[in-house]
């Protein structure tokens, strides 16, 4: 019974922020009307304001600088970061104004550094790093690339072509035409099983799914939660266009997709 | 009952070589044969032939390892390959008998049925399919693949030498690849980690410690041209006046070395003593003067020799910090038992 009201008291108390939380953020996934992060119950809009009174803004303006730092370290690898890591290792006897610290912090990236925090997951609340800009046409030169993008951007149409899912068998086969074998050392990738499976599912670019009433088991590939916040379908068909010497729109479905309003991040298509 | 044990006994060798999982059935196999042993001789023959009923399983398990291995192959539109392989099925069906090759036909048939049921999802699908071999193809040419051979079928094979990537290939992809994505430019600190590193060698202190020295000689004529009082003239004047004293009292007797403390205290003011010591400091940097510890480990000062000037700059330089305090001042007046001062204070005082 008092499990019952505790459970609608805090229910209450996440709605009456819920409208302060999406001014702070705009994800399109997440959906905040239950917070069921038991260890850490989400600070009311009034806590907050209490709690702010008990720092002074220089404080305030230091954690949020610690957070922006938090983040901007743990981009480096492409994990996403857990706001249970914020709280524990950043912000500490501040966790009573974490909505006001995410804000600013969010508006530091925005303004300072042309990002944008996105949360991928808002039941385990995990946040990513995202740029607000779009990618030149040609990007400069001198930046050098990482060839498992390009590994990463193969996987991802496959997938994304072919609907949605796919076997993972189609993966390795696809790879070992490009004279990608999974079973062995590449010399540029090393363990392309270990990168695809592992490194580019623990970045969220892909999701490594068990199909079920499989036997032996197989698996099949998604995209992750980051790809669908970073990558750009509408890009994706373009240069599947360019390398088929078709017109994007003749896949119709993809093309459909790509330009959906979930599909597509926001991009409009470049005029080539 | 014996028939059937005999044929028990002669299906273990193959059931040894078979699939780990017919094990399992064996036990069920017994049974059954014992039941079908029941009906008329010539029919239990048939059912019971070895031979035949291994050849059934093969057959099967061949067929449903066209459809699991060769899977692109058989979901391309463009042949009918499937439709042979469930015809083909078809076919063996009319001759099972036992559980064991119906549990083969029940595999081929949900692998098929999969199979069939990707084939359908192309066919709903409006505009062009998409094909992952040609989409390899084409990235290939991307990547500037330099094809010896124009044979599809060798290329199908990751293992064929067959054309040869170029090292950049994958960079190629990336390049192009990367505009599709948003993402975020990772952080790295510009100047890397704290390297501590030893401080500059002592060479570099030598040249700079040269260079004042021909800056003073060249400043003082040119401040003497002018008429113009400042501090820095002042000073100027007094170190050579504390020269001019330090040399006499060297020329009167170059044996007995001077002492330096008696030599810049003045008993009477200390602040005259400070000055004096601010004064001999220069002389010391500019190597006019030179100061050294005598046998008593006490410092002494004396005038360096025109000739020794350059031959001074190429000793190694030392630098050492001189303090005193009131305190200091009257404990070395009492020590030295200093009643006079060496050096007179000048005429005009401007401080």
């Amino acid at each position: 019974m008092c499990c019952c009201q505790r459970m609608t008291q805090r229910k209450r108390l996440s709605n009456t922020q819920s409208s302060s939380q999406n001014k702070r953020q705009s994800m399109p996934l997440a959906s905040q009307e239950e917070d069921d992060d038991l260890t850490f119950p989400q600070p009311s809009s009034s806590q907050v304001q209490r709690g702010l009174e008990r720092f002074t803004p220089a404080q305030v303006d230091q954690k949020t600088a610690e957070v922006v730092q938090f983040f901007l370290v743990r981009d480096q690898k492409k994990i996403p970061v857990r706001r249970a890591d914020l709280v524990k290792h950043v912000l500490k006897d501040y966790r009573n104004i974490y909505p006001e610290i995410m804000k600013r912090a969010a508006r530091t990236f925005d303004q300072v550094f042309g990002l944008k925090i996105v949360e991928i997951d808002s039941k385990n609340h995990m946040y990513i790093l995202v740029n607000k800009l779009e990618t030149a046409e040609a990007p400069p030169i001198m930046n050098p690339t990482n060839p498992k993008t390009g590994l990463l951007f193969v996987v991802l149409s496959l997938i994304f072509m072919k609907g949605g899912a796919v076997r993972e068998n189609l993966i390795w086969n696809t790879l070992k035409k490009l004279r990608v074998d999974a079973g062995e050392k590449h010399e540029e990738f090393g363990d392309v099983k270990k990168a695809i499976t592992d490194e580019f599912v623990r970045q969220r670019y892909l999701e490594y799914v068990r199909i079920p009433h499989t036997e032996p088991v197989e698996f099949e590939f998604r995209w992750g939660q980051r790809a669908e916040v970073e990558v750009s379908k509408v890009k994706i068909l373009e240069f599947m266009g360019e390398l088929h010497d078709q017109d994007p729109q003749s896949w119709t479905q993809q093309f459909r997709e790509a330009h959906s309003i979930s599909g597509s991040s926001q991009t409009a298509p470049s005029s080539r | 009952m014996k028939r059937t044990r005999g044929g028990a006994d002669e299906e273990s060798p193959r059931q040894n070589g078979s699939a780990g999982r017919r094990k399992g059935s064996q036990q069920q196999g017994d049974g059954d044969d014992g039941g079908l042993a029941i009906g008329p001789p010539d029919l239990q023959d048939e059912d019971n032939d070895p031979g035949l009923r291994r050849e059934i399983r093969s057959k099967y398990r061949d067929l449903i390892n066209t459809v699991t291995q060769n899977r692109e192959d058989m979901l391309s539109p463009s042949n009918n390959k499937l439709t042979e392989v469930l015809q083909e099925a078809v076919k063996l069906f009319k001759d099972v008998r036992q559980p064991r090759e119906a549990a083969l036909d029940a595999h081929l048939l949900v692998v098929a049925t999969d199979l069939g049921n990707e084939k359908a999802s192309q066919l709903f699908t409006e505009g062009t399919t998409f094909d992952p071999t040609a989409f390899s193809e084409h990235l290939l040419s991307f990547m500037g693949l330099n094809r010896l051979e124009d044979d599809e079928d060798e290329q199908q094979n990751g293992g064929a030498v067959d054309g040869y990537l170029p090292q950049d290939a994958w960079h190629r992809v990336a390049r192009r690849a990367e505009c599709c994505f948003r993402t975020a430019p990772s952080f790295h600190y510009m100047m890397g980690s704290f390297h501590a590193e030893p401080p500059p060698p002592k060479q570099r202190i030598e040249r700079q410690r040269k260079a004042p020295s021909k800056e003073a000689k060249r400043i003082m004529p040119t401040q003497l041209k002018k008429m113009e009082d400042s501090h820095q003239e002042a000073t100027e004047k007094e170190v050579e006046r504390i020269l001019g004293y330090l040399k006499s009292y060297y020329q009167d007797d170059p044996t007995s070395p001077i002492s330096y403390y008696e030599f810049v205290i003045d008993p009477t003011s200390f602040s005259r003593t400070v000055e004096n010591i601010f004064h001999m400091s220069f002389l010391i940097r500019d190597g006019l003067a030179r100061m050294y510890l005598d046998n008593d480990k006490l410092p002494c000062i004396a005038p360096v020799e025109e000739g020794e000037v350059d031959a001074g700059g190429s000793y190694s330089r030392k630098q050492c910090i001189v303090s005193i305090s009131p305190k200091i001042w009257k404990e070395l007046i009492e020590a030295f038992d200093i009643r006079d001062t060496m050096i007179q204070p000048p005429n005009t005082q401007n401080e």
